[in-house]
């Protein structure tokens, strides 16, 4: 499948921008960046080209405006729209292109979690068919998945072409995920996510947010910790996404997907994390040049010195970590009993199980999840994570052994793990000595 | 070569991996190294204990600069943080700046060779992202002859291979544009076949012509006259192991000795300073003479010729290395490279092709780990291992790998046994 032409439709935003980037370098495609004027379609051009480190790309990236549709789409064998996460004005810019699609046109929507099927009834018949989700993460340079989700209208043909393509040329890491709220990767994530939130208002008086993230750092298989990463993408996008899965789906972990009532209040004082100066952290710049970072204090409802937490069962797995005693550090949280340790355990397993769940569920097959976390996420992925702990037989003693009662008699943990594989992915990498 | 070297196996780890952002330091690259390596060759921590008690086993470390780096030295004793079985077996460090795990691995050939040892382990590591780049540079600067190449200068290596490029376009009266697209072309290549490469630094990045082509712009800034970075082999961690036995040790331990085994090898040291490498090449056809020399070297010891050769690693850590390396392997005559990239005889699908793991450029250099990765890649190709990046035919294999400004030299010839074939 060749793609000569791409038009990516709200090109100056993040995803769009950096998405153009990546069609424009590795697809060598000419790239319509259309956008909402032609300056910030110039601007948005520049930081394509930076976001995959070449500026001779810019020669395929053509700033473009919505005045330009008519000759965009009618000139494109790809449309990537990647406008703002609402229906409705999704539903209004496929009204303005469908009448240019040409019949081979593929359009790709980039978003991160509104139903596939709902959006494809805005099309015709015969565009419908050619109509599917292409949803990548940020940035997609270094982040490669890319969940693929077809409607039940989109031709299964075009389909494993499509798919032939983002994985070949684009060199994606392609996963097929079905048509469900906050498709795989951000389901499994913020689940894990939003519960550490919750957490966080239950611990309040341990420290709550900073509190949280030490028990789930770096060294439990992830770059970033949960609450610092719910800033870094946006306490608003955060609310979107567990919103949206927790009105559509109803799964064991349904009441998980709950924000608490703190991250609301935030919402609606506007501060939203890292992008807007403030959210669940705060980074203050002093007179002297030097960064100090803050946290908000659920209790206090003020920002406050983040707290350096030493505890020793994670003082510990880091100095094992840091001379690559994997064995010695996973026993050590196994056999720790203190509550930051039995919280952190039971985080990791209840990740597993979700991630297990959901691949079964909504997945391609059991590896999915694994390749959703790892090239989404940069978490350890679920399987890897049972690799870690010595196997699913030691395992399922772990889930048994640190699971309260109330959890599993909502499961059936062997049910779960029967028959599961080891990880394509090596864990090693994924568990920090931080 | 009388007696027959088998090559076991081995492993290298992920070069796209950045150990200081882990927070992990040699140690832990070391043990997943060891780890990985036994486990490929079926060997256990109790089975060295075993054969270090019958003395029978020992260990060579390549590795260039640590102490600079990582602020260490005695890195054969310090397999024994490893893991105790490691405790009395024979273990030194071996050092000919980028060339060093060629020197370990020499070191390792010959103990065999000479009967010492049945099964030799052999592991080149260099942790090279603890320091900023200019500092990185520096370090890198003491493979030169510091004082006067080095000291006080911003990245020295790519101002050395950039003259290299330089000497080249003169002494074969190139046309610069045609040279430097050759450049580009050998550039795009590496990162092209570094994408089937699971270990490889750069499978996730992105260059293509336009790009390597395009030096001086932000993204492709000139580093080294007139290289770019796209010429250049970036900063790695990594480390790779290559596990030796003598024929004896075969026998006794696999049911097959269908294994690679080490046809050739040729080392050769060239002037220390650039300089004195061009003036004393000026009455060769070769721009790099000992370099030439190390591979006819290999050639006459493995009683074969570029023609007995399925494929190449070279030491890229320049596209003007790998220029060079053309006609020293004698895929073409001195001067002549350039058609061997134009006609895509180099390429991944080509008759010669070089570095199928994406070499120094694509798939990495973490400097003492380079020779001992190649030699893993060699042994891959023949034995069938190399998965992704698996060539059609690959019975005999050729590396070269290089130390300072092509100043060390070492080849080596892996290939099959003639009973295997």
């Amino acid at each position: 499948m060749e793609m000569k032409t791409v038009t990516v439709i709200g090109a100056n935003g993040t995803m769009g921008c950096n998405v153009a980037g990546i069609f424009a370098s590795f697809g060598d495609a000419k790239v319509y960046m259309v956008c909402r004027d032609l300056e910030a379609a110039r601007k948005a051009q520049i930081r394509a080209t930076m976001s995959v480190k070449a500026e001779s790309i810019a020669k395929n990236l053509i700033p473009m405006t919505y005045d330009d549709l008519e000759l965009c789409i009618s000139s494109s064998d790809l449309i990537f729209e990647s406008v703002f996460e609402d229906i409705n004005i999704k539903m209004g810019i496929y009204a303005k292109i469908e009448k240019y699609l040409q019949p081979h046109t593929i359009i790709g929507t980039g978003t991160s979690g509104i139903s596939i099927n709902q959006l494809s009834t805005c099309f015709c018949e015969k565009a419908r068919q050619n109509f599917m989700g292409i949803h990548m993460y940020n940035p997609p340079y270094s982040m490669t998945l890319c969940e693929v989700t077809p409607s039940q209208y989109t031709d299964s043909v075009l389909l494993s072409e499509v798919k032939s393509y983002l994985r070949d040329v684009l060199h994606r890491n392609v996963v097929e995920v079905k048509d469900a709220p906050a498709f795989m990767g951000n389901r499994i994530g913020f689940q894990f996510i939003n519960e550490a939130m919750q957490y966080a208002e239950r611990y309040i008086d341990n420290g709550g947010i900073d509190y949280i993230d030490a028990i789930l750092g770096s060294f439990t298989g992830r770059s970033m910790a949960p609450l610092a990463t719910s800033d870094f993408v946006g306490l608003d996008i955060h609310k979107a996404i567990v919103d949206n899965v927790y009105e559509n789906t109803k799964d064991y972990a349904h009441e998980t997907f709950v924000m608490p009532e703190f991250a609301l209040k935030l919402i609606s004082e506007n501060k939203l994390g890292r992008k807007s100066g403030c959210g669940l952290y705060q980074a203050v710049l002093h007179s002297d040049g030097t960064k100090t970072i803050n946290v908000y204090d659920i209790a206090s409802e003020k920002y406050r010195p983040k707290e350096k937490y030493v505890f020793p069962f994670a003082k510990h797995i880091i100095k094992e970590l840091k001379v690559g005693n994997y064995v010695n550090a996973f026993e050590s949280l196994v056999n720790s009993h203190s509550l930051e340790a039995i919280i952190c355990i039971q985080f990791l397993i209840k990740y597993v199980l979700y991630g297990i769940v959901t691949t079964k569920s909504i997945g391609e097959n059991i590896h999915s999840a694994d390749d959703v976390m790892a090239t989404g996420f940069n978490w350890v992925p679920p399987l890897a994570v049972i690799d870690a702990f010595g196997g699913v037989d030691i395992f399922k003693k772990i889930v048994i052994e640190k699971m309260p009662e109330d959890f599993l008699s909502k499961i059936d943990v062997d049910e779960i793990l029967r028959d599961v594989p080891k990880s394509k992915y090596d864990f090693r990498p994924f568990f920090k000595a931080k | 070569m009388n007696m027959k070297i088998y090559v076991l196996g081995g492993a290298q780890t992920d070069f796209e991996r950045n150990w200081s952002k882990e927070g992990k330091g040699v140690i832990a690259l070391l043990k997943e190294v060891i780890d990985d390596g036994l486990r490929n060759i079926g060997i256990t921590y109790d089975d060295i204990i075993e054969l270090n008690k019958q003395g029978k086993v020992a260990c060579f470390i390549g590795n260039f600069i640590a102490e600079y780096y990582v602020n260490q030295g005695h890195l054969g004793a310090l397999l024994t943080e490893v893991n105790p079985a490691f405790y009395g077996v024979p273990s030194a460090r071996y050092e000919a700046a980028c060339a060093s795990g060629s020197v370990a691995l020499d070191a390792a050939i010959t103990k065999i060779r000479a009967d010492d040892y049945e099964l030799v382990l052999v592991i080149g590591w260099e942790l090279m992202k603890t320091v900023d780049s200019k500092s990185c540079g520096d370090f890198l600067g003491r493979a030169a002859y510091y004082e006067d190449e080095a000291a006080g200068i911003d990245f020295p290596f790519p101002k050395l291979f950039g003259k290299l490029a330089d000497e080249t376009i003169k002494k074969y009266h190139l046309d610069e544009k045609r040279y430097l697209d050759n450049l580009a072309k050998i550039s795009v290549a590496n990162y092209a076949n570094g994408k089937r490469n699971p270990n490889a630094q750069t499978k996730k990045w992105f260059m293509n012509e336009a790009q390597a082509t395009t030096r001086g712009t932000a993204t492709n800034s000139l580093i080294g006259g007139k290289l770019g970075i796209s010429d250049c082999s970036q900063v790695t961690d990594g480390a790779a192991f290559v596990a030796l036995a003598s024929e004896k040790f075969v026998r006794e331990h696999f049911a097959s000795s269908n294994f690679p085994i080490v046809k050739g090898w040729g080392h050769r040291v060239a002037p220390m300073k650039f300089d004195k490498k061009i003036e004393e090449s000026a009455g060769s056809e070769y721009i790099l003479p000992w370099t030439r020399q190390t591979v006819l070297d290999a050639y006459k010891r493995a009683e074969m010729t570029v023609d007995d050769i399925d494929f190449f690693e070279t030491h890229d850590c320049f596209t003007s290395s790998e220029y060079a390396a053309i006609s020293a392997f004698g895929i073409t005559e001195p001067g002549h490279e350039g058609e061997a990239i134009d006609s895509g005889r180099i390429a991944f699908s080509g008759d010669k092709p070089i570095n199928p793991s994406g070499g120094l450029i694509g798939c990495g250099h973490p400097v003492g780990a380079s020779g001992v990765r190649m030699f893993l890649d060699l042994y891959k190709q023949v034995s069938g291992n190399a998965a992704g990046y698996q060539l059609k035919k690959a019975d005999n294999g050729m590396m070269l790998n290089i130390g300072g400004s092509a100043t060390t030299n070492y080849v080596f010839i892996v290939g099959k046994n003639e009973e295997w074939k």
